[in-house]
Formats: structure tokens, C-alpha cells, sequence
């Protein structure tokens, strides 16, 4: 590579849904694992005999943690008030009373604790590295505080003594990922839909704009359609199939009293999630009842056997994308009906979005529009949007939508740009240091990550 | 041919010339061994050919001078020189030979800064002083100008008072001019510096947005809609100029009549109604003929100041005079009747004008306008005079008379009738006494047009044969 120098530097992505980690320089991440922990209080804990010993070792070496437990830094001494479990398999495993708590919240970082433990697990279990050895470049959303950034860059430097750190806005790194310093970066994520402006390699902060509708809510409108619709969405802990015959199945449903509704609910949306996934198509215009309703429908059988036939509610939910006041009328959500009528479609996010820019710049980013996030490998999300985008755009200005077409791409397109910029010679002079840290303090960062 | 003779299965061996043959055969180096067919043979190496196939020394020789060097790679911290601190990360490295690479790091030399001009607190107080820039918002601009480059649209983005691109460039542009004029000394010609070259024009820089922005803020669809409300109006526009023409001309011919109407700019409602009143405002003056024709010129002295652009058809941006004037005639002509205009046009010849203007300046085209609606005119009240002079001598020698019968008055009646107008006529205005001769001699010529006149539209005779009877009683 002309331009590349590997240093192994980590690339950390925490996004709404999922965390995305790996090496600098590879086209994937190597660890993908949910942005939720489960999590058991205190009291339902099995009381633990007391052992001074193991507590000392843990309070002096941070590094070292269990994969099941996570313990906050300071917890040596005091017993710790809840249990976490993080990862794949630790969550996929029904506990009783454990709840499923969100490492983020509106985008943002809520509970520092359930962050930690999702980075220690990632670290230490996934990668299996030293955090010392390996300069990290983290992915931030483009619109986080002052205050969480160097809340950030305190933990990292402090608990894990990481050499070299950089935080980069995830609209920077899509941008860089298509390999484009200008462009207008739509990332349809987990929790939300942010439309930023990105120039010359930095994003304009007035010109981000965000909507709460993402993957996450469009998985929850599939699991309330669904049910309406009488079918059960059992989780999958809730059953066991016997094959009493070769190739047929008996359905037997297990009771779990003490499982949390949170929990409940986690799994259901996986389910609802593969669905979404699965079946969904983005129409080609608006959604209209009435054109949709002799549609032959698709079929997809549940993980416990039964098969559903969806119809109209393919195309119906990914419109909610595009026209918010539809969420009306899906049933169970009329508590969104409020926010559905101010939240507008993707469109006129994007032209909202351009219009706060400078006018020199406008026809560059209308002819670099990119497509990011898990929620954007939806088929035909690009045709609408692009075909929406030249209805209501100047025509002076040339429209065009660009996607990767692999949906591993689109869906880690902010982790790959992560491991493109810190595999670039000409960018390890950027990071800020552990020297630079001590001498400054942590609001250095915003001098050093612009 | 020994398979030839195989396939016909002769013998191989002809009788008599066998030994030429054994020999032949003998003499072959190799001889196929049994129960291998030939070709067979010939792949595994068996005959060799005649000439080699292959060149031994064009083969790959093993280059010996690779051998001599040793490559390895070797994981080794390095620093760069466009670091601030001593950050050591660490990177492979190739190793030639156990002797390390040296020198800085590669990408170093790509850290290029713009280099911005920076003031001091004193060249502050002496040059940049601003009412509406405070000075920590000009050190701020000038903080952000080091760290993004110059760039402007992300400076005006994060600066935390809004200020637009334009004022931040025109304060930045300014101030490092001032600092450079300031800063050269007299020996130093400083001309060429791109910061005292160019100067930041604001007003251009925000015009140039602002038109920028007008089209880039219309949609497609407003687009297409504003196309169709454009041809829309064009329609409009074409239809309104075509009737305005049309009301125009009538303007002309109106004019031509001897009307006590105001000035052409209320002209534009319709001239025909106009016209029928204004005969028989005319007719009702009876014993007032003489005041109208006094009148008559003074109306039409009153339109000689007008410009050409009210009567006659719109005229283009540039035109030749004389090409207009013929325009102007031929109007005056259409609507007046080509008798009539022939008519004008001969009276012009006979008192020495010309028909055709010799040189057509505007004030002869002026005139000459003028003197052929003044003919026009008087022909046409002439016309009207002899009209009544008939009516007159048919209700005197028939007060009962009918007069929407058309009856041509006797030729010796018109005759005294007309002398006794004439007389009645001289008392008036200079150019009625200087017609009055020739009138008498021209009387056979035109004896057709007053019985022609009195055939002409009963309905207004009738209407003005009862207002002569009303006003009698």
C-alpha cells in the first residue's frame, strides 16, 4: 500500500444496535456483538461467600475480568450492586430477573458501567489483546456533547492505558469509506437516522439532521403488526420441537415465570428483526393501502414451526421510512402518533439537511449522497430515495445516491472507514497521546479530534 | 509405405529388392522396438530429432546476486518528526542486510500548514480595531484559520457567534492586509503577494450567493409549474397586443374625423361609438357649422404635438421615417376610403405639394399628417353640407316631405343652394376662402358624390331629419 502504514491500531465502533471491533487495515470487523447487556440486581444474586483473596487480585489488575461478571474499576472494595452479562452467547441465554439494559440512549452514551463491560468483553474476549499495546481510533456520532468525549477519552486513557487515542465522527469515517472528503452521509442505523454534511473531511454540525425512526423502530412495528395480525411471537427460550417422526415436529412450550418482560421483549425483536429483515422491501412510491391490497404475499416460517404469509406489510413498513405519519396507522404504536406527525421522511431530511449548508457547497453534496447503516441494506432503498430525491431537488443540481452494493459493506461502512483512516501514514501524526493527555487534560481532545 | 502395404496386405518385403531394404532399415540408429506404436515411442524421448527443440542457455539462471543481500522484516517503534511529543508507535520494517532504515518517517513530509498571518497585541491596536469585530472574536477567527486551514465554511460552522462566511472572510482578508502592508518595509515591494493583489469584494461575494441560492432553492416541481404559468402569461401578453393594435388603428381613423374627444391617451375606449355621435353632433350645430370648423382645426392643431406611436400602427425600436409615413397614409387611406385620399392627394398637387414628402423630418412628417387629415376633413364636411343643403331645399319646396326617401334634388336647385353655402362659408376661416373658387368649378366632377351621400345610411338621416323637426317646433 502507497499510502498505508500499519501500526495494529484497533478500530471500536459503538453504535446504537451493535458494537463493531477489530484491526486497522482488514476489511471487516472482527467482533460483532449487541449494544445491550443483561444485567441481574443485587438481591436476586446467589449470595457469594466472602473471598478477600480474589478481591484483592481483582481490585489491583483491571485487566483481568471474567466474562461473565463485570465489575466497575472501583468496585474491588464494595460488593457490586448488579451482575452483567455481556456478548452473544452470555445473552442468549435466559437468566432469571435479567434485564436488558441499552448502552445508548438517543444516540448517546447513558450508563457508563454497561459501556465498560461491553468494551472489557470486546477487548479482552473477543480480540484478545492488551489494550496497552494498541493505539484505538473510536468512532463517535456526529453530534456528541463536549462532555462525552472526554468522558471517553478519561476511561480509556485511565482504566485501559491505551498508548494513542483518536475519536472520529462516524459521518467522517462513511465519508472516507467511499473514499470521498465531501459528501452527505444518510446513516439509517439502529436507533435513529442521522443525515450530516460532511466538507473537506469534517462534518457540519448545523447541518445535522436526526430522526428517531431506525431499524429498531421499524423491527418494533413489525412485531406489533404481527401480533394484531394474532400470530404469537414466542421467543426462542419459550419452546422445545421434538421430532417424534422423521421431519415432523411437535411444538412444546416451556414456562419461564421469573424472565423479565424486558427480556421477553429482546428476543421477540430478534425475531421480528429477522423478519424485517428477511421480507421487506422499500416500495417504489408511496405507500397507498388500496395498491398494495391484492399483493401475493411472501411466506416465512417463525423459528418455532409456524409459517406466516406477510403481505402488504412488506412494503408498508420500510415506507414508515419515507412517510412517518403512516405509523398511524400500524396498530399498537398510536403512542408514536404524535412524534410521527412532527418526525418528516428521508427526503426531506436531506434536503432539510442541504439547505442549512453553504450554497457553494450544495451541488457537490447533491451529487454525493451516501447510504449507511444496517437499516439502509433494505432492497430498493436506493432507488426510492434517489427517484424521491430528484422529484423534490432543484434541477439545477445533479442528484445521485451512492451505496455500496454488498450489505456487509453498507452495514459496517462507518467501522471500515475507521480502519482505513488508521492504516494511513500520513495519519499517524493525528492521534492524540498519553503524554499529550497528561500534559493537557482531556479537553485537549477537542484541539487534537476536530 | 510400409503401412501402406500394411493396409493393402502385401507383403512387406518385396522379392528380389528385400536387401536394399534390410540395409535401409539396418542403418536406422534405432529401430522401433516391437509391440510400441511410433508415436508412442516418440513421446517418451524415444528417436531423437533431428534438431533440438530447446535452447539450454535461454533458460532462467538462478541469479546469483540476490543471494548476497539478506531481507528480513522486523517489528521496530519509530517516532515522527511531525509529532509534537515523543508518541512512539510501532510498524514493520524492512531490514536489508542487519542495517536498519534511517531517517525520519516517510509520511512526515506530507504535513503541510497553511502559513496564516498572526498579529500581535500592539499591531492590533494600531491597525485592526473594528466596531463590529471584538478582539477575542478576531483572535478566535484567527485560531480557527490555523487550525482548519482556511477553511471557511467549517470555520463559520464552529464558531460559537454566527457569522457568515463572507463576514469572516472579509475580516480575515482585511486584517492579514493590513498586517502585511504594515509589516513591509520601504524596500520591500510587496505587490505580488496574493493577500495585497486581491482584494475581498463582500457585496459581490454575498450578491453571488444570494442568485446562487434563488436557483438552487426551486424544486422540479415548482419548476414545471412555473414553466406553464409562463406560457401562460406569453399567451396573454400576445392576445392583450393584438387587440391594443387593433384599437390603435381605430385611434387613427378617429382622429382623422373631426372629434371634440380628449387626448389620445382616454382614446382607448372603443372609437366606434364615438363616431356616430360625433356627425350627429355636427348636424346639430346646425347654424353652429361655422363654430365646428373653427374647432375642427383647433381639435386636430392639438394632436399635431402627439407621437406617432398613438396613431397608426406600432412603429418598430428603429425605423426609417419615410417608411412610416407610408404606413401612417396607407391607415389614413383604408379608413378614409381610397376616393378620398385620391381626392386629398389631388388637391395637394394642385396647390404644389407634393403628395410624397420630399424630405420626411419629423416636423414635415408632422405637418404633412396634418395637412391630410385637415383635407380629409374638409372633404368630408363639405360632403355633409351639400347633404344638408339638399334636405333644406327638399323640405322647402315640400315641407311635408318624407325624407328618408332618397330623392335626388334637381341639378338647378343644388346649384343655387350651393352658392348660397358658399356664401354662407366664405364668412369662415382663411383655408375654406381659398377653396371656395375651384369648389364652384369642380361641382360637375362631384355631382355624383352628395347623391351618393343622400343614398348613404337612412337610419342616421332619418334620426337627423327628426331632430330638425323637433328643433324647428
Amino acid at each position: 500500500m502507497y499510502g498505508g502504514d500499519e501500526v495494529s491500531a484497533i478500530v471500536l465502533d459503538l453504535g446504537s444496535h451493535s458494537c463493531k471491533a477489530g484491526y486497522a487495515g482488514e476489511d471487516a470487523p472482527k467482533a460483532v456483538l449487541p449494544s445491550w447487556v443483561g444485567s441481574i440486581d443485587a438481591q436476586y444474586l446467589p449470595p457469594e461467600p466472602e473471598q478477600p483473596t480474589k478481591m484483592a487480585i481483582d481490585g489491583e489488575n483491571n485487566a483481568v475480568a471474567d466474562s461473565k461478571t463485570g465489575k466497575s474499576a472501583d468496585a474491588a472494595a464494595k460488593k457490586p450492586t448488579r451482575k452483567l452479562y455481556t456478548g452473544v452467547q452470555a445473552m442468549g441465554y435466559r437468566r432469571d430477573y435479567m434485564e436488558v439494559i441499552p448502552a445508548l440512549k438517543d444516540g448517546l452514551i447513558n450508563d457508563w458501567e454497561v459501556v465498560e463491560s461491553i468494551w472489557d468483553h470486546t477487548l479482552k474476549d473477543r480480540l484478545m489483546i492488551d489494550p496497552k499495546e494498541h493505539p484505538m481510533l473510536l468512532a463517535e456520532p456526529s453530534f456528541n456533547t463536549a462532555q462525552h468525549r472526554e468522558k471517553v477519552v478519561e476511561l480509556m486513557f485511565e482504566k485501559y492505558q491505551i498508548p494513542a487515542l483518536f475519536l472520529a465522527k462516524n459521518a467522517v469515517l462513511t465519508s472516507f469509506a467511499s473514499g470521498r472528503a465531501t459528501s452527505l452521509v444518510v446513516d439509517c442505523g439502529g436507533g435513529s437516522t442521522t443525515v450530516a454534511a460532511v466538507h473537506d473531511g469534517y462534518v457540519l454540525q448545523k447541518a445535522i439532521v436526526r430522526s428517531p425512526i431506525g431499524g429498531e423502530f421499524l423491527t418494533d412495528c413489525m412485531l406489533k403488526t404481527l401480533e394484531s395480525r394474532g400470530i404469537t411471537m414466542r421467543p426462542r427460550y419459550s419452546f422445545k420441537r421434538k421430532e417424534i417422526r422423521p421431519g415432523e415436529f411437535e411444538l412444546q412450550v416451556l414456562d419461564f415465570p421469573n424472565t423479565t418482560e424486558s427480556y421477553k421483549l429482546y428476543m421477540q425483536r430478534a425475531v421480528a428483526a429477522d423478519v424485517k429483515e428477511s421480507v421487506c422491501r422499500v416500495p417504489d412510491v408511496l405507500f397507498e393501502e388500496s395498491a398494495y391490497a391484492n399483493i401475493p404475499t411472501t411466506p416465512y416460517e417463525l423459528p418455532d414451526g409456524q409459517t406466516i404469509e406477510v403481505g402488504a406489510d412488506r412494503f408498508k413498513i420500510p415506507d414508515l421510512m419515507f412517510n412517518p405519519s403512516l405509523v398511524q396507522t400500524v396498530p399498537g404504536m398510536e403512542k408514536f402518533a404524535e412524534t410521527g406527525s412532527s418526525v418528516r421522511g428521508l427526503p426531506q431530511m436531506v434536503i432539510e439537511s442541504i439547505n442549512k449548508c453553504d450554497v457553494d457547497i450544495r451541488r457537490e453534496l447533491f451529487s454525493s449522497i451516501l447510504l449507511a447503516g444496517g437499516t439502509a441494506a433494505m432492497q430498493q432503498i436506493k432507488e426510492r430515495l434517489e427517484k424521491d430525491l430528484i422529484e423534490e431537488a432543484p434541477q439545477a443540481a445533479r442528484v445521485k445516491v451512492l451505496a455500496s452494493g454488498n450489505a456487509i459493506e453498507r452495514r459496517f461502512s462507518v467501522w471500515i472507514g475507521g480502519s482505513i483512516l488508521a492504516s494511513l501514514g500520513s495519519f499517524q501524526q493525528m492521534w492524540l497521546s498519553k503524554s499529550e493527555y497528561e500534559e493537557h487534560g482531556a479537553s485537549y481532545v477537542h484541539r487534537k479530534c476536530p | 509405405m510400409a503401412d501402406a502395404k500394411d493396409i493393402l496386405g502385401l507383403p512387406k518385403v518385396a522379392v528380389g529388392s528385400g536387401g536394399d531394404k534390410r540395409r535401409s532399415s539396418k542403418t536406422a540408429a534405432e529401430k522401433k522396438p516391437d509391440g510400441v506404436s511410433r508415436e508412442v515411442y516418440a513421446l517418451i524421448g524415444g528417436l531423437p530429432p533431428v534438431m533440438p527443440a530447446l535452447d539450454q542457455s535461454s533458460l532462467k539462471k538462478k541469479k546469483a546476486a540476490d543471494s548476497a543481500k539478506k531481507v528480513a522484516w522486523k517489528w521496530r517503534v519509530f517516532t515522527s518528526s511531525a509529532r509534537a511529543d515523543n508518541l512512539q508507535l510501532s510498524h514493520w520494517e524492512r531490514v536489508v542486510d542487519g542495517v536498519e532504515p534511517s531517517g525520519d518517517y516517510a509520511f512526515a513530509k506530507y504535513n503541510k500548514a497553511v502559513d496564516v498571518v498572526r498579529y500581535t497585541e500592539e499591531e492590533y491596536a494600531k491597525y485592526l480595531n473594528n466596531s463590529s469585530w471584538s478582539k477575542e472574536e478576531t483572535d478566535q477567527l484567527f485560531d480557527f484559520c490555523e487550525q482548519f486551514d482556511l477553511r471557511f465554511i467549517i470555520i463559520a460552522d464552529r464558531m460559537p457567534t454566527s457569522r457568515t462566511v463572507e463576514e469572516l472572510k472579509e475580516r480575515y482578508y482585511s486584517a492579514a492586509r493590513a498586517i502585511v502592508l504594515s509589516r513591509t518595509g520601504p524596500a520591500e515591494d510587496v505587490t505580488d503577494h496574493p493577500l495585497v493583489k486581491e482584494t475581498y469584494s463582500i457585496q459581490y461575494e454575498t450578491e453571488r450567493k444570494k442568485a446562487l441560492g434563488v436557483l438552487l432553492s426551486q424544486s422540479r416541481q415548482k419548476e414545471r409549474e412555473d414553466a406553464e404559468i409562463l406560457a401562460e402569461a406569453k399567451r396573454i401578453t400576445e392576445a392583450r397586443l393584438a387587440t391594443k393594435k387593433a384599437e390603435e388603428a381605430e385611434l387613427l381613423s378617429k382622429s382623422a374625423t373631426a372629434t371634440t374627444t380628449t387626448t389620445e391617451a382616454t382614446n382607448k375606449s372603443p372609437t366606434t361609438p364615438a363616431r356616430p355621435p360625433s356627425p350627429a353632433q355636427t348636424a346639430q350645430a346646425g347654424p353652429s357649422i361655422a363654430v365646428t370648423v373653427p374647432s375642427a382645426p383647433v381639435v386636430s392643431g392639438s394632436k399635431t404635438g402627439t407621437s406617432p406611436a398613438a396613431f397608426g400602427p406600432r412603429p418598430p425600436r428603429v425605423y426609417l421615417r419615410s417608411a412610416y409615413l407610408g404606413q401612417v397614409v396607407q391607415v389614413s387611406t383604408t379608413q378614409a376610403g381610397v376616393r378620398a385620399t385620391k381626392r386629398v392627394e389631388q388637391l395637394l398637387e394642385e396647390h404644389g405639394c407634393r403628395p410624397k414628402v420630399k424630405c420626411p423630418t419629423k416636423r414635415v412628417c408632422e405637418e404633412h399628417m396634418e395637412l391630410r387629415r385637415e383635407l380629409l376633413a374638409l372633404l368630408q364636411l363639405e360632403k355633409q353640407v351639400t347633404w344638408k343643403e339638399n334636405e333644406v331645399s327638399v323640405l322647402r319646396e315640400n315641407p311635408y316631405a318624407d325624407l328618408s326617401t332618397p330623392s335626388t334634388p334637381k341639378r338647378a336647385h343644388r346649384g343655387s343652394d350651393h352658392e348660397r353655402v358658399l356664401t354662407r362659408a366664405t364668412a369662415v376661416g382663411a383655408e375654406t376662402d381659398s377653396f371656395s373658387g375651384e369648389r364652384v368649378g369642380k361641382r360637375d366632377h362631384k355631382r355624383k358624390a352628395p347623391a351618393r351621400f343622400s343614398e348613404a345610411p337612412p337610419s342616421p338621416h332619418q334620426k337627423r331629419s327628426r331632430k330638425m323637426k323637433a328643433s324647428d317646433m
